[in-house]
């Protein structure tokens, strides 16, 4: 199997921070967004160049909001890949935005979206979340169902065929029917994608403060896990293909780049805390933005050498391979095959295999076997003479099912 | 003049956090024995539990040298004591050691309940006591109410009592000085038959036992036959010497010196504190009096956690048992636990100190049961029976009855907090026998409750009801008949033995209910309905039920992030580990310990 490659890139600002988030994000009036552009691109130039300008399949730009960042600044970016890697034909290269960040006119909107085309975006994500005004306002979102249907026309006029809009449920308050109901808005708007998470209530965000101080209530798991299989009898039955625990699309329209993170392909992360799967490596930039701006102010002379600041740089063994193959494989439908997991596991070492993969896969696993059958025999899980999967009750557990492997 | 003459065998005691082990610190650094950079906070607290609970268990002995002002050198043997009434009768061997005590009393506090208990100890071992006032150096001394406290409390005549900092090292001179005057030296006959108190002993990997020990007659050389006169063992003499710290040989040892005895013993409990060693070529007709047999109070399972191997556990408490002559142990098999042992300890604490060992100095993973105390069961043939381990008791229908362990509990408390350590007391089936106005503003309280309400954190209740100011000390009774069941949980409708408790009847109804509620918030979810029950015999009395679990996943592995999803993961097979599996219900290790420590303050 050819492994593919992509770039993710990481846009740590927006205009205001929603009430459950606990993601790296910084606010976009007053952050520093241009000097961040310009280490931004001096960081993609640098480990272009210090990777050999490889093959990309997939380029993500995620956030954040990339979308708050200036036309000129994003364009600096794209630039920036282009020029340091070499883009395939045809490519998934997609860029995150939130409804109501394109621009306050229209005209504004549509002149963003024209320049995205061109600087090769051929997918958009959406984070829509709800669509009901109310429970959007309770989230600290800026915008409304009718910004999003809106959106979504101009989006459509500007030829993005491949279109994913994120939807939340288990919004505190909120019944299975709600999110049913939002679904069914959602799937009016005839996206080629959908992703679909239950909120989880963090540390340190207002949400979570809440939580603490007792002013909110969590939706109980139940509800959660009802709502969690309704959508998906929903979706299956609109004709989306539930391919992953929390995505589902229609026919060749699975997300190319994120299937990169759950069939351990290699992955260059670029920009403030992003991260990356490279030579083998698991690495994650660091988070504080002045130092960032720092490392990279500036490039170095002919090869010269940037020392990149990292917050995590971990040399994979080939245990951690196989456990992350399965893992992150256990995420999609097809589950993990002992083939892929040994593959993996043999990234690293010599010579090559000459076990059965399968009979491989459970010696190096021997220790899960009998809880793995015992998921087996309650239903949550499938092994057969190829590999692994969850069910969908296994996946309302998968934690449970995973750290067995780890 | 007699070499005697310039020694003195003393002892500090006082109430935990007086400053016990502070002032010795301080003498040891006067009499110049430890450069003082060489210090460790608290240098006789050798072991880091103890340093970090600011308690002595273990005993060290120092013999200091000091230059008095008048113009004579003195030996002062400092000999160390427990400080915890789990361990009255080591400290009681340790003071029969000694001629004198230094008595500290903190000048913040005043008299407390376990001064009030160690000077007692003392005192049956006519030790000539010196009170002294420490934490002089803080703004809220009151040496003058603490005179007088000493004064009406103990009896004791405090008007010369010197005032002093540990801390800060004031007063330590004029302390000094006057405990060469006060204390006596000892007496003996250096060319009587061998008579030495065995008053610690420790093992030590290269030497073997070696054994503190206070010489009272007679004199002991390398290469003489020793026999403890109360087990009859026999030894050789491999090395004696002092204790100045550590061990330095020297001749020998005679009469009212204190030093240390070498002689290729295994294990402490072949040389018991408050035995008495003798020549075996020239014995004494009599051995020291006051010796008992170590006697476990507390008993609980200690079983291998999941991954854990039998043999580990067996190895490190084979090397406990070595070092402790109070701790004993036996195997059990527990049809919920599997393999493990029946532990036995002097008291609560004893029993944390022994549990937290095995987990830091032996990084074992353990599980340890409830802790009970040993019932005497008189069976209706007649015969009777030590339980010890509630799953053990015979049928009911055998029974005639069961008796419990009684004990004396002494509190001393502000009288602000007399109602409700009334309250707390009654709650845990005592009986109130005394209440005494020490002074205007301080009672102390004599209960006689069951040990079995002592064991499980009354010590805490009672301290969070005073706001930390009661204190508390007992000691063993009698055993008394009492009306008392077993009460068998049962999760899933299979009973877990090792959640057995013996309760008295009247509360079984409560205990269950408490217990069954404590364990629905202690166990997880899973992914089926897991019913809890209390039952006597037969009968269910209380009922909870954990509900299923639903929901254990994570939605979104955010921009690539596999690391940290890997880490949750890592976590989780942790948390697991620590979790043992009976039929499908994982019960996590904590629910063993945890689910008697019941609130009954609401």
């Amino acid at each position: 199997m050819i492994k593919k490659t992509g770039l993710y890139i990481h846009i740590p600002f927006c205009v205001r921070k929603c009430n459950y988030c606990a993601f790296l994000s910084f606010d976009a009036e007053t952050s520093p967004r241009k000097e961040y552009t310009d280490a931004l691109v001096n960081e993609i130039t640098y480990r272009g160049e210090q990777l050999g300008h490889p093959e990309i399949d997939t380029v993500y730009v995620g956030g954040g909001t990339p979308s708050v960042l200036d036309i000129s600044q994003m364009r600096d970016i794209m630039h920036a890949v282009c020029k340091s890697f070499r883009v395939k034909e045809g490519a998934e290269i997609t860029i995150e935005a939130n409804p109501a960040t394109l621009g306050r006119k229209d005209g504004v909107m549509l002149a963003k979206l024209q320049a995205y085309r061109f600087m090769g975006f051929n997918r958009l994500s959406m984070g829509v979340q709800a669509m009901d005004n109310d429970r959007l306002h309770y989230m600290g979102r800026l915008h409304t169902a009718e910004n999003v249907v809106r959106d979504m026309e101009l989006i459509r006029r500007k030829g993005f065929d491949n279109v994913n809009l994120d939807l939340m449920f288990s919004i505190p308050g909120e019944t299975t029917e709600d999110a049913l109901s939002d679904l069914e808005r959602i799937l009016g708007l005839d996206p080629e994608h959908i992703s679909c998470y239950s909120l989880q209530i963090e540390e340190g965000t207002p949400f979570g403060d809440m939580a603490e101080a007792g002013e909110l209530t969590e939706v109980p798991d139940e509800e959660d896990r009802r709502t969690y299989h309704e959508i998906c009898r929903v979706l299956r039955e609109a004709g989306y293909e539930h391919y992953e625990i929390s995505n589902f699309a229609k026919p060749g329209f699975r997300s190319r780049h994120n299937s990169l993170y759950w069939d351990m392909s290699d992955y260059i992360g670029v920009g403030l805390g992003a991260s990356g799967f490279t030579d083998g490596r698991r690495y994650k930039n660091i988070s504080d933005i002045e130092a960032y701006i720092e490392a990279f102010a500036k490039l170095p002379e002919e090869g010269g050498r940037i020392e990149i600041p990292l917050e995590e740089d971990h040399l994979n063994s080939s245990f951690d391979n196989i456990s992350e193959a399965v893992f992150t494989g256990l995420r999609r439908s097809e589950g993990i095959s002992y083939e892929e997991a040994l593959d993996a596991y043999m990234r690293c070492a010599e010579g090559p295999m000459h076990e059965d993969p399968q009979a491989a896969f459970w010696r190096i696993f021997a220790e899960a076997k009998e809880e793995a059958e015992d998921y087996v025999r309650r239903g949550l899980l499938i092994i057969d003479d190829k590999g692994l999967k969850l069910t969908e009750q296994g996946i309302d557990i998968s934690n449970q099912i995973m750290s067995l492997f780890v | 003049m007699s070499y005697l003459d310039n020694i003195r065998n003393f002892s500090i005691i006082a109430h935990i956090d007086h400053g016990k082990s502070t002032l010795a610190d301080r003498l040891i650094e006067k009499t110049g024995l430890v450069e003082a950079r060489d210090m460790k906070e608290q240098y006789l607290d050798n072991m880091d539990i103890e340093r970090e609970r600011g308690i002595t268990i273990k005993l060290q002995t120092t013999r200091l040298k000091y230059q008095a002002k008048d113009g004579q050198e003195y030996i002062l043997n400092l000999i160390d004591t427990p400080g915890h009434v789990d361990f009255n009768y080591e400290v009681s061997r340790s003071l029969a050691a000694c001629d004198g005590a230094v008595l500290v009393v903190d000048a913040t506090q005043g008299v407390e309940a376990q001064t009030l208990g160690n000077v007692y100890l003392a005192l049956d071992e006519d030790l000539e006591i010196m009170p002294v006032l420490n934490k002089m150096d803080l703004d809220s001394a009151r040496p003058a109410d603490a005179r007088a406290e000493i004064e009406d409390i103990i009896g004791l005549d405090a008007s010369e009592a010197p005032e002093i900092s540990a801390k800060t090292g004031m007063g330590i001179d004029e302390m000094l000085e006057k405990l060469v005057e006060v204390i006596p030296p000892p007496k003996g006959d250096p060319d009587g038959k061998l008579k030495a108190l065995i008053f610690d002993s420790y093992y030590d990997s290269y030497k073997g036992v070696i054994i503190y020990t206070r010489i009272f007659d007679g004199r002991v050389r390398k290469g003489d036959v020793i026999r403890m006169m109360n087990t009859g063992k026999n030894y050789e003499v491999t090395e004696v010497g002092y204790c100045i710290p550590g061990t330095v040989p020297s001749d020998e040892l005679k009469a009212g010196e204190v030093g240390y005895i070498c002689g290729s013993i295994k294990q402490v409990a072949d040389a018991r504190v408050g035995d008495t060693i003798t020549l075996a070529s020239d014995p004494a007709e009599e051995p020291l009096k006051g010796y008992k047999k170590a006697q476990s109070m507390v008993y609980c399972g200690i079983f291998p956690a999941e991954g854990e191997k039998y043999e580990n556990v067996k190895d490190a408490l084979e090397k406990l048992q070595v070092n402790d002559a109070a701790f004993n142990f036996e195997p059990e098999n527990s049809a919920a636990l599997g393999y493990g042992f029946r532990c036995g300890f002097l008291g609560l604490l004893h029993m944390d100190v022994i549990t937290e060992r095995l987990a830091r100095e032996f990084d074992l993973d353990i599980i340890t049961t409830l802790p009970s105390v040993v019932y005497k069961v008189v069976m209706k043939d007649g015969s009777v029976l030590d339980i010890q381990n509630p799953s053990n008791l015979p049928d009911p229908i055998l029974i005639s009855r069961i008796e419990e362990p009684i004990v004396k509990a002494d509190i001393m408390t502000p009288n602000d907090y007399v109602g409700s350590i009334m309250t707390l007391c009654q709650n845990r089936r005592g009986k109130m026998i005394h209440m005494e106005y020490l002074t205007k503003t301080r009672v102390q309280l004599h209960y006689e409750m069951p040990l079995n309400e002592v064991i499980y954190d009354f010590f805490d209740a009672l301290k969070s009801r005073t706001r930390g100011y009661a204190s508390l000390d007992y000691e063993f009774l009698r055993y008394q008949p009492a009306k008392l069941v077993k009460l068998d949980i049962l999760l899933n409708r299979e009973q877990i033995d090792a959640l057995s408790t013996i309760v008295p009847e009247e509360e079984a109804m409560a205990k269950g209910r408490g217990i069954c509620e404590k364990l629905k918030d202690i166990i997880p979810r899973h992914q089926f309905e897991v019913p809890i029950q209390a039952a006597i015999g037969q009968k269910i009395i209380a009922r909870e039920t954990v509900r299923a679990y639903r929901k254990d996943v994570l939605a979104k592995c955010y921009g690539g992030d596999v690391s940290r999803k890997k880490k949750l993961l890592e976590k989780q097979k942790a948390g697991k580990k620590r979790m043992r599996q009976f039929g499908q219900v994982t019960v996590p290790q904590e629910a063993f310990t945890e689910v008697l420590k019941l609130d009954d303050g609401k």
